[in-house]
């Protein structure tokens, strides 16, 4: 038994929860009840940590270049092994904190407060919190290793049904209302006083998500060959699936009510930047670290454009240049603008590729963010203090500040770049960003002008970055400089790579992961960071390509594996037909 | 008639190394043209400074009476100068297609408001990049057609690669065509294979190709004419048989006799 590996996976598992203990995010997440109110968010991830450290400890490993699975009875003693060890250190932890003094370590770990060490125990005495911690811990590293034994598909369709379940319970703002507002009654699923699922809620949508998953792994293939060949068929149907879609898009707002929405909203704004940076790092490949830079220029070039005022000490002020167009005709204006300063921002870093142009770019961004919030622009765009009174982007009297509107738009916005963006990819264009992203000088040498296509790459991307700040700017009216610091550009490639590079749909999902999850659970808002930061390092770890990969994208990052394969492979296959060749009866030379 | 090609007294120093110390060839149209040399004679390099990656230090390279020097490659790429790489240099992981149909994006002129649109101009036009893309694999017979060009280059074999190579060279329907040892690699089958495509290039499609290749077979099947290097200055020059009876091409190739 390989105990040092095993309990060293259970070890990490423990002092993950260790951690998340002590920055007092356990604490937190205690208080969102999952399921009744015995599951809390906290105990979720207890019984997380050792399934999922064991599951992991007991994956097919390489022994002398052969796969080696491990035997059912294994597979779980060793689970238990991983599990125990989890819990043994949470448990030990739990033990000295409380001979040691909650107060004393307090002075240090400023989180550590008996309502954790009460999670922790479970209510109990610490003595018998540690003996449930451990014993538990064990009893969920036997099931996590147990649950690798299953097939695969059943392994499948189970996690589905779990997360499932799970999810539904972290959803407990959003689906209440929504039910309440088709008319039927919440009740029976969110308990009202722990607001999470009921346990009879939790049954069925565990049973409904189980029976759902088992169809779509046993038909599912067949059911999406089946839609691809009628859209292909019939272009009617294509017509219907697009509207369908539209309408359910369009009954969002109506259906989650105003809070939901103004984090939509958030969360599409994010979508537009990630979008568009999708074409400049995903399409092009090159990487900018400044994207911000679009960003503040599409919402202050919008703002003076259409109307505003300055914040000023003594009250409000006109800005130096304000013209009072109509939104919609200030919008092409300033995507047009914005695309003119990709080009100023793409043409001094043509040369540089990588690192350098990731660190040039990241410049070039700070000198937007800073000049925004300078006082050398304050006449013009307000410095640290910004600008308000927006000009509203109402067409015939619908304003779209109210948060159910504003989705509308924002919706429209990111269809918008969306079919942009495919459209591009798919054409010309795209095909020369690929040339280009896999190898600059071939790409040169077979005719394009890479010069050409990274100034487009940079003008496109920074027209569609330039949408979003245009949204922002009519979305609440108002802008200050702290809404375009680094920590945008930041976000907004998190997003593309957690999506996946150079993928739509991934893009979608990475803002709705990133922007809507954090918007949804406040509770989170000062933890944002770290957990931006564990779901990037897991994303890079677990599945590099991406939540949604762009098929390419993911070629390229398994490349090295593939190419030594296949490169064995045709040593031999050469050799084989070489052997069986007679020799040339050629003259050499 | 004035050549499709010359290149006058081309110089290339890396540091303190001449690759090109004043070189001078020539090729005419419908020629092929072998250049052979020892490692290092500067055959890579000449390749390189002609399709534009290097500039050269001195000289002059005429490509249809007009000098080409400073040219960007991809603009030496449009003028109908097309070449492969010494160590196969494909997309790899865009399909076989698609790899020969970025051959066609100097033939093509669609903007980004025709590819957003899908303008039927754009339409027509892809249309007609996606039929000579296609013709450009076929030319190869069954090896590029068929399923294999929707996969990906990096699955295809090694001989395959280099084929696709040539393919998407041709794609950008050249007048010259520069193959850079297309046979390294290839086992005896095809080789031999690849000697009769490089003369159908010419037969059959009307292409010049300059070729740099090692395997005296090849260079044999092939040449009009040949050229040999060493140290960076051409030492022979004429049909395959001359060439291989030089004194200085077998002495570059040998070195001398011991003397005493």
């Amino acid at each position: 038994m390989p105990i040092g590996r095993l309990v060293r996976a259970g070890l990490v598992g423990g002092i993950g929860v260790i951690f998340v203990s002590l920055v007092g995010l356990m604490a937190r997440i205690s208080e969102i009840n999952l399921i009744g109110t015995q599951v809390t968010g906290a105990y979720a991830f207890l019984a997380l940590v050792p399934f999922a450290a064991a599951y992991i400890s007991v994956r097919p490993r390489v022994v002398a270049g052969r796969l080696e699975e491990l035997t059912a009875g294994r597979s779980v003693s060793f689970g238990a092994v991983t599990g125990l060890a989890a819990g043994g250190l949470v448990a030990a932890s739990l033990l000295f904190t409380s001979w040691y003094g909650v107060e004393r370590i307090r002075e240090v770990f400023i989180e550590v407060t008996q309502e954790l060490i009460d999670v922790l125990s479970f209510g109990q005495s610490a003595i018998v919190g540690a003996s449930i911690l451990v014993l538990g811990g064990l009893l969920l590293g036997a099931a996590g290793g147990g649950f690798r034994t299953l097939a695969p598909e059943a392994r499948k369709v189970l996690a589905t049904a779990i997360s499932a379940t799970l999810l539904m319970g972290l959803l407990q703002r959003i689906i209440p209302i929504a039910m309440l507002q088709l008319g039927l009654d919440p009740d029976w699923m969110y308990d009202p006083i722990s607001s999470g699922l009921t346990w009879v809620g939790a049954a069925v949508t565990f049973f409904v998500a189980l029976g759902a998953a088992w169809l779509w792994a046993r038909r599912g293939r067949a059911a999406r060959e089946t839609l691809r060949t009628m859209t292909r068929e019939q272009p009617g149907t294509r017509v219907v699936v697009g509207l369908v879609m539209i309408a359910i898009l369009a009954t969002i707002p109506w259906l989650v009510g105003s809070v939901i929405s103004e984090v939509l909203g958030a969360v599409m704004v994010f979508m537009l930047l990630g979008l568009g940076l999708n074409i400049v790092v995903g399409y092009a490949g090159l990487l900018d670290l400044g994207y911000v830079a679009f960003f503040g220029f599409g919402a202050y070039a919008t703002a003076l454009l259409t109307g505003a005022t300055l914040n000023t000490t003594t009250g409000s002020a006109a800005p130096a240049l304000s013209l009072h167009l109509n939104f919609y005709v200030a919008l092409p204006i300033v995507v047009l603008l914005a695309a003119g300063v990709g080009l100023l921002i793409g043409a001094p870093v043509l040369r540089l590729r990588g690192d350098y142009l990731a660190i040039v770019t990241l410049g070039l961004g700070e000198i937007v963010s800073i000049l925004i919030g300078s006082n050398w622009l304050k006449p013009l765009v307000g410095g640290p203090q910004g600008m308000r009174n927006i000009t509203d982007a109402s067409i015939a009297g619908f304003s779209f500040r109210d948060p159910q509107h504003f989705y509308y738009l924002s919706l429209a916005f990111v269809l918008l770049a969306a079919f942009v963006s495919l459209r591009l990819s798919g054409s010309r264009i795209g095909r020369a960003w690929n040339a280009m992203r896999e190898d600059e000088q071939v790409a040169d040498a077979m005719g394009i002008s890479t010069t050409r296509y990274k100034l487009l790459a940079f003008a496109i991307g920074g027209a569609v970055g330039s949408l979003g700040g245009a949204l922002l700017a009519v979305r609440i009216g108002s802008l200050t400089p702290a809404s375009f610091v680094i920590l945008v550009s930041i976000t907004a490639l998190a997003v593309v790579i957690l999506g996946g590079m150079g993928s739509i749909p991934g893009v979608i999902v990475g803002a709705l992961v990133l922007i809507g999850l954090p918007g949804l659970l406040r509770e989170f808002e000062e933890y944002r960071l770290l957990i931006y930061g564990a779901a990037l390092i897991s994303i890079m770890i677990l599945r590099p390509q991406g939540l949604i990969p762009n098929v390419r994208r993911s070629r390229e990052l398994h490349e090295e594996d593939r190419s030594q394969d296949k490169w064995a492979g045709d040593l031999a296959a050469d050799e084989d037909t070489a052997a069986s060749l007679s020799p040339l009866g050629e003259g050499s030379g | 008639m004035a050549p499709l090609l010359e290149i006058v007294g081309v110089q290339k120093q890396f540091g303190g190394l001449s690759a090109l110390a004043g070189l001078d060839l020539h090729v005419d149209e419908g020629e092929i043209v072998s250049v052979i040399g020892p490692n290092g004679a500067g055959k890579s390099t000449l390749f390189n400074v002609i399709t534009g990656l290097y500039a050269p230090d001195g000289g002059d390279v005429i490509f249809r009476g007009e000098s080409i020097v400073g040219l960007r490659p991809h603009l030496v790429a449009k003028l109908g100068i097309a070449r492969t790489f010494q160590n196969v240099h494909l997309f790899p992981n865009m399909t076989v297609l698609e790899n020969a149909m970025v051959g066609q994006h100097c033939r093509s002129k669609s903007g980004v408001v025709g590819s957003v649109l899908r303008l039927p101009s754009t339409r027509r036009e892809e249309e007609r990049i996606r039929v000579r893309a296609t013709e450009a694999l076929n030319f190869f017979g069954s090896r590029l057609s068929g399923y294999r060009q929707e996969q990906p280059a990096f699955s295809l074999s090694y001989a395959n690669r280099r084929r696709l190579e040539m393919a998407r060279a041709m794609a950008t329907d050249p007048s010259l065509l520069l193959l850079d040892e297309p046979t390294a690699g290839m086992n005896p089958r095809e080789t031999l294979e690849l000697r009769d495509h490089i003369v159908r290039m010419r037969d059959e499609l009307g292409l010049t190709v300059l070729v740099i290749e090692h395997d005296m077979r090849v260079v044999k099947g092939v040449s009009d004419r040949v050229i040999a290097c060493d140290y960076g200055q051409k030492i022979g020059e004429g049909s395959y048989d001359e060439v291989a009876h030089n004194d200085r091409v077998i002495e570059a190739y040998l070195g001398t006799k011991a003397v005493g």
